[in-house]
């Protein structure tokens, strides 16, 4: 769902990490549980793996020691802010079939989007880079679902302009959802890039305020740990 | 957008190219002692010191960037 799924999805070039979304069914779990261990994957970070955590919105960290994985670094998730639950994720994934691993589920390119909208600068310049990779690939003959999906989440001032302009039916459509579009049929860079910044801005905050609660959680646990290894 | 000429070919290739593509650079990446660990970032929720390690799965200095143009 992070880096590698970027990647796939043309956004990104490297990424040095593999950030997992899991279903949290007992069947689910044990597999995980499976892998991890054929990885000699071991926790680095609390809260460890744990289903309640997981199932609120943490994260849990591993490191592999396993022979052509050494080293490697493991992030799974259950839960991703303003996305649905896992069910309809999974259900509405996209496939990609690689060679010598064969058939994994990736995010679908809006859940990957919204999953990205977080508090940290550098998530911003990859949800612009997967928007337009998807506008490069699909702009000589886009279905309307697919200009929607642009006009709603593209970050590019300039595809921004050129959607309105060339799309005049759905940019009304959509004008209402995301009032920024209407710099944009104006064609007022200026306005478009500062409605743009605040728009950011506010999902930055928003994802913070979300982190808030499973940050004192983490700082507690944390504490705890600390002294435990203290009293030891 | 006229600047993309790399972008573009990048997001025109299908998925299974650009992973065989990206694999290739996990090599290079590592022969040059590349690190897996998160640099710090202080605006991630996971900004804790625990998760990053000072030397990387081969022992070797990691890459880092010694000065930004």
């Amino acid at each position: 769902m992070g880096g590698q799924a970027c990647i796939l999805y043309g956004a990104a070039e490297f990424s040095r990490d593999l950030d997992l979304l899991v279903g949290l069914d007992a069947g689910n779990v044990e597999r995980l549980q499976e892998a991890l261990r054929r990885l000699e994957a071991k926790v680095v970070f609390l809260p460890g793996l744990d289903v309640d955590a997981l199932a609120r919105g943490h994260a849990c960290h591993f490191r592999c020691h396993a022979a052509g994985a050494e080293g490697l670094r493991i992030d799974v998730m259950a839960a991703l802010r303003g996305c649905p639950d896992y069910e309809v994720l999974w259900r509405r994934k996209s496939v990609v079939r690689l060679p010598e691993i064969g058939e994994i589920g990736l995010l679908a390119l809006a859940d990957l989007v919204q999953a990205k909208k977080t508090q940290r600068e550098k998530d911003w310049p990859m949800i612009r880079r997967l928007i337009e990779a998807d506008f490069l690939q699909y702009r000589a003959d886009p279905q309307a679902d697919r200009i929607r999906f642009w006009l709603k989440e593209c970050r590019t001032p300039e595809i921004l302009v050129q959607l309105s302009t060339e799309h005049v039916g759905l940019y009304n459509e959509m004008a209402g959802q995301r009032p920024l579009l209407r710099h944009a049929r104006e064609k007022d860079m200026d306005a478009l890039e500062s409605s743009l910044e605040e728009e950011e801005a506010r999902e930055k905050e928003n994802d913070r305020e979300f982190w808030l609660p499973l940050k004192r959680e983490l700082d507690e646990w944390r504490r705890e740990y600390r002294n435990k290894k203290g009293d030891e | 957008m006229d600047e993309m000429t790399e972008q573009e070919e990048w997001a025109r290739m299908s998925p299974v190219e650009r992973y065989i593509e990206s694999g290739k650079l996990w090599a290079v990446y590592l022969s040059l002692g590349g690190s897996f660990d998160p640099q710090p970032d202080s605006q991630s929720p996971f900004d804790y010191p625990e998760l990053e390690r000072a030397l990387p799965p081969d022992g070797r200095a990691g890459v880092y960037f010694v000065r930004r143009g």
